[in-house]
């Protein structure tokens, strides 16, 4: 489903060039779930942003479903993501001015399907916000904002669901519910999910845990406890 | 390695889709306030723009109309003897209105006196402008009646009832004609209008029909003819006024005209009232524009994180724009109908609050304003609001993952180049003025440049910043110093509100001491001349004894200038040809076609009456009639005086002293100009076939529209006082006091009285109407500057909310953040000030000398009051949209629940 070759990130900074990724290499098969474990600034969202196709790479390239992102322009890599790719974020990233069910409706509209409303509210059921539909980000804890989040990210029934650090803005428990609600979906919709944490339990429920430090890969090892495959 | 899908990623949302999104969008964001701001601006302008444009356009439609009732017609035709037939057929053809009038001097007799009247024979259709004000009873208010007397009535002003001994209903005699009296004149609409044949005396009407029976009027008899044209069609009338003008034949014998020849301070007055509307409606369109980028900017900053979300959702670029293209235009769609209702409703407003002022009553608007109104959004929409909504497109996805990388990617500068472009646009549609836009864009550009330097030199020496947050002072200075480049757009913008505000204010206030120091409430309105010396003591007494306030007599004799340092002069460029002496004969508001009929109208005391009427200058007529010969200066009615006459002012030179001497002149500055003279010349004058020697002493400057005696030459007291002279006064006589001109007439006999009370009457309420029109304007464009002022502050909330939380999260107290605040409000606030002082003084110096011909003089309170309101006004709008920092819990804003 995913496969990254030879890719390489650098930055321009005032100090020299400053190589974020260097030389990757890595494979994710359809289903499977992968960490991506490592450090502050070893370039786990790098990584993350290259492979969903949010950024560009300086050298090598990422095989989307098929697709050489490397000669994709940022339009078609656009509606490639659209037709692929769920995210959930770190900071949830749900739109402030729109409600609950406005935002899960949001991808569904995006690719102009007529029944987004009703698609929406039962993704929100399904994610236990069923009566918080009509509600505004600013009045719903973190825990239901990223469920929210999640629901949005299954809305389109991605192929791939890209996950930042998911539970990074939440408390113990309710980051706790929020993985088993993004595990139970993941394997509901047969989807691959790829996540960025440095939280070691959670890389522990996905099959397979990537670990990167300064840029490259030092660890590829399947975990023991397995969820999908 | 595995293998490529070739597939086509095609951008396949059908259009229909994009646009149901958008406009879900937009009800979302609505619904959400995201888009109230950006709304209300553009809502703001349309308002704006489109009041100002009505209640101008009405206004201007009728101020022209009231200063047509000047006339009586829109347009006139008059010269000496009978006027081609052909004129007025030709109006006719046209589908003009048209009446005739023709005014004489004419003894009235009745049973028990006589008196010497200005009489006019008037047609059926008289007035076609404004209307004649009659009562039964003298000097009462009255009726008004549109026309003329009917044949066998004559109707009388009330003066010349008392001096006839008549009352209405009984007989008068002009001529051989008998005439009953119909009514009594209170107001004629052109009373001011015909020069001497209508200032001699009180007026008498009567019907054209019956100047036959009067036998008054011969072949030769010195009269005025005149052809009334008006209609409501302008291109009618600009079409006549071409045609008569093709007609070389008439060049130089027949005139035309409308009110802006017939007085040049109405001309003046209008001239200059449509440059302030136009110029306070620039400003409106200004000020909304950028209050409109301004909430773009903020709706766009807003909105990264919305698109970066969507293009992470699969939204392509050129969907990204057609989403946020469709919101707009549905925005301004909106915004227009909103705003045209606004500003309808606005204007209607304007128009209750003027009620009592305005004395004419409003035609109906075109549809222009609202067109003008509705483009002005679009071209708002797309120089100020467009450019950052559209830059959008360019935010890139992984913002998701990396809050801090918009910033760097997006072009901040390319959204202010079309606004600027915009900005310049919008001033030159506006104003169709090149010299108008010249100055604003220099004067903006100006400040842009100085802003950039002080930017420049603020980073310099910033070294490095960080919080300092120990004390209000230090926090405030480095607050300002992290948010440079955003306060010196802030700066910049509160300058260019500020100025715009200032230069109203100023030029109003500019224009309005003008106006009123040009007609003071005690103007004098009569004119007394071909006084003689024994006859001043009886004058002052007559005037004592009746309670009027006389003034000055200045003595009057012709004289000519024969040499200057024993050289006959020739002046290269002719001061006295006809257009010069527009400038120069305002004082009583006499034109050529009058100056013509007076010359036709006065007889023996010709010389003295004209000369008190046109600043002392009887060649004129002379080069009229092509008798003036080069190198033979013409004649000029001079005077001397000890003091120097009020509103003129010394330009060179000084003014003799008590010790005066005689053999000394003071020249008027362009006089002296055109002969090319220096101080200390010796000029030879003729004055009475006497050969007179004196030295040019001082130059002057002359008020020539005050309405009031002017001269060119004036000597030192002792110099041709032997030379014999008659003397000139003036008195003013209010409505109620003409009936004493009756006795004053009567006790001296010779003199002359000229009445020009109607013509100030009628400029005083013109002028009064320009200045409410003014006033007004000037309070709606300070409204439209308040509110740029507040979305300027409001633009920067949402970055304050954040830092304050920060500092109130690390323990800074309420009062440390609030005197933060306001140091840093009231630091901008007063730059601005200063910034804005400078602007707008600079602005004014190109604005009066340009387009108000006003003359330019430093306003030295605005150099203190500039900077102190500027941070008055900054510091409390800024303090009072930022308290909610204080008073908001730190993690609401970190959460940013806010």
């Amino acid at each position: 489903m995913i496969r990254a070759e030879n890719l390489t990130k650098s930055v321009n900074t005032s100090e020299g060039v400053l190589t974020i990724l260097n030389d990757i290499n890595l494979s994710i098969n359809t289903g499977e779930a992968v960490a991506i474990v490592g450090a502050s600034g070893s370039g786990k969202s790098t990584l993350l942003g290259l492979m969903a196709g949010l950024d560009g790479s300086s050298s090598g390239d990422v095989f989307l479903d098929g697709h050489s992102l490397a000669s994709l322009d940022e339009e078609r890599r656009a509606v490639l993501r659209g037709q692929v790719v769920g995210f959930v974020f770190q900071s949830f990233q749900l739109l402030p001015s729109l409600t609950a069910l406005e935002n899960v409706m949001l991808p569904i509209e995006l690719k102009g399907d007529a029944e987004a409303n009703e698609k929406a509210k039962q993704l929100l059921e399904r994610v236990g916000l069923a009566e918080r539909g009509h509600h505004y980000p600013n009045q719903l804890s973190g825990g239901e904002q990223q469920r929210v989040a999640i629901a949005r990210a299954f809305a389109t029934q991605a192929k791939v669901l890209f996950a930042d650090e998911p539970t990074g803005n939440l408390d113990t428990a309710t980051g706790s519910k929020i993985v088993d609600l993004l595990f139970d979906l993941n394997r509901e919709f047969s989807t691959t999910l790829v996540l960025v944490t440095h939280d070691e339990r959670l890389a522990k429920r996905c099959g397979r845990s990537v670990k990167l430090v300064a840029g490259e890969i030092v660890s590829d090892e399947k975990s023991e406890e397995t969820i999908v495959g | 390695m595995a293998s490529t899908k070739t597939s086509v990623l095609s951008d396949n949302k059908p259009l229909s889709n994009l646009l149901g999104l958008a406009m879900r969008l937009l009800w979302r964001d609505w619904q959400g306030g995201e888009l109230r701001l950006l709304f209300f601006a553009l809502v703001m302008a349309v308002t704006s723009v489109t009041g100002i444009a009505l209640f101008t356009d009405r206004l201007e439609k009728a101020l022209i109309l009231e200063s047509a009732n000047m006339l009586a017609a829109d347009r006139i035709v008059s010269g000496r003897g009978l006027l081609p037939e052909e004129v007025l057929e030709k109006g006719q053809a046209l589908g003009l209105r048209t009446a005739e009038t023709l005014s004489f001097t004419s003894m009235a007799f009745s049973d028990s006196g006589n008196m010497l009247v200005a009489a006019k024979a008037v047609t059926d259709t008289y007035p076609l402008r404004g209307e004649v004000i009659v009562a039964e009873e003298a000097f009462i208010r009255g009726t008004p009646i549109e026309s003329g007397p009917p044949v066998g009535e004559a109707w009388l002003e009330g003066r010349a009832l008392s001096a006839l001994g008549v009352e209405v209903g009984d007989s008068v005699f002009v001529g051989e004609a008998e005439l009953r009296v119909g009514k009594i004149i209170i107001a004629e609409p052109d009373r001011s209008g015909g020069g001497m044949a209508d200032n001699a005396g009180p007026r008498l009407m009567l019907h054209m029909d019956d100047v036959e029976q009067t036998n008054i009027v011969q072949v030769g008899s010195r009269v005025n003819y005149r052809y009334l044209f008006a209609d409501d069609d302008q291109q009618k009338l600009d079409d006549f006024e071409s045609w008569f003008r093709g007609e070389e034949q008439w060049l130089g014998k027949y005139y035309i005209r409308d009110v802006r020849d017939e007085s040049e301070e109405v001309s003046e007055a209008l001239n200059r009232a449509e440059s302030f509307l136009l110029l306070g409606s620039l400003f409106a369109v200004l000020l909304a524009g950028i209050a409109i980028a301004l909430a773009a900017k903020r709706y766009s900053e807003r909105h990264y994180d919305y698109v970066a979300i969507l293009k992470t959702f699969g939204c392509t670029s050129s969907q990204i724009t057609t989403i946020y293209l469709a919101i707009q235009i549905v925005l301004v769609a909106i915004a227009i109908v909103v705003g045209s209702l606004l500003g309808y409703l606005v204007h209607q407003g304007i128009l209750l609050l003027l009620e009592s002022v305005l004395l004419v009553s409003l035609p109906a608007a075109g549809f222009q304003p609202y067109v003008i109104g509705s483009l002005t959004a679009f071209i708002c929409l797309l120089a100020f609001a467009l450019p950052p909504l559209l830059a959008l497109r360019e935010t890139p996805p992984l913002r998701v993952l990396r809050k801090d990388i918009s910033q760097q990617k997006i072009s901040a500068n390319i959204p202010y180049i079309f606004g600027i472009l915009g900005a310049i646009f919008l001033v030159y549609w506006y104003s169709q003025n090149f010299y108008l836009t010249s100055v604003l864009v220099i004067v903006i550009a100006g400040i842009s440049v100085f802003l950039s330097i002080v930017s420049y030199l603020f980073l310099r020496s910033s070294g490095s910043v960080g919080m300092k947050a120990g004390s209000a002072w230090k926090l405030a200075m480095t607050a300002a110093r992290r948010r440079r480049t955003q306060n010196v757009l802030q700066v910049m913008v509160f300058s260019v509100t500020i100025m715009s505000l200032l230069i109203l204010t100023l030029l109003r206030t500019d224009l309005i001491n003008d106006w009123q120091a040009q007609l003071p409430e005690d103007t004098p309105n009569h004119f007394m001349m071909n006084i003689s010396q024994n006859q001043i003591e009886g004058i002052e007494a007559f005037f004592n004894e009746n309670g009027v306030e006389g003034n000055a007599f200045y003595p009057l004799i012709s004289a000519r200038v024969n040499t200057v340092n024993g050289i006959i002069p020739e002046p290269e460029e002719d001061l006295e040809s006809a257009s010069e002496r527009g400038n120069l004969t305002e004082n009583a508001g006499v034109d050529e076609a009058q100056y013509e009929e007076m010359r036709a109208s006065i007889d023996t005391q010709s010389s003295a009456a004209m000369g008190a009427l046109n600043a002392g200058d009887t060649e004129a007529t002379e080069e009229v009639e092509g008798r003036r010969v080069r190198g033979n200066l013409s004649r000029r009615q001079v005077t001397w005086a000890d003091e120097l006459p009020d509103d003129n002012r010394i330009t060179a030179g000084s003014w003799w002293g008590e010790d005066v001497e005689p053999g000394y002149v003071s020249i008027e500055e362009d006089y002296a100009d055109w002969l090319d003279l220096e101080l200390g010349d010796s000029l030879e004058f003729e004055v009475n076939q006497q050969i007179i020697s004196a030295e040019v002493s001082s130059f002057r400057s002359v008020r020539w529209d005050n309405m009031q005696p002017n001269f060119f030459i004036i000597f030192s007291p002792g110099t041709i006082d032997h030379l014999g002279s008659t003397f000139l006064s003036t008195v003013l006589m209010e409505r109620e006091q003409k009936i004493l001109l009756n006795d004053l007439i009567r006790l001296f006999p010779t003199i002359v009285v000229i009445e020009i009370d109607a013509l100030i009457e009628q400029i005083q309420t013109i002028i009064a109407q320009v200045t409410s029109a003014i006033e007004l304007i000037s309070v709606l464009v300070l409204l439209c500057g308040g509110l740029v002022l507040l979305s300027c502050v409001n633009a920067t909330l949402d970055e304050r909310f954040h830092e304050n939380a920060i500092l109130r999260t690390l323990g800074a107290g309420k009062k440390l953040i609030l005197s933060s605040l306001l140091i840093e409000f009231a630091t901008i606030g007063f730059v601005a000030g200063l910034i804005a002082t400078i602007g707008a003084e600079a602005s004014l110096y190109y604005l009066q000398e340009g387009i108000f011909e006003q003359e330019f003089n430093f306003h030295y309170w605005v150099w203190l009051a500039g900077p102190m309101l500027g941070m008055l006004i900054i510091a409390g709008l800024g303090v009072n949209s930022t308290r909610q920092v204080v008073s908001i819990s730190p993690l609401n804003v970190l959460r940013k629940v806010v």
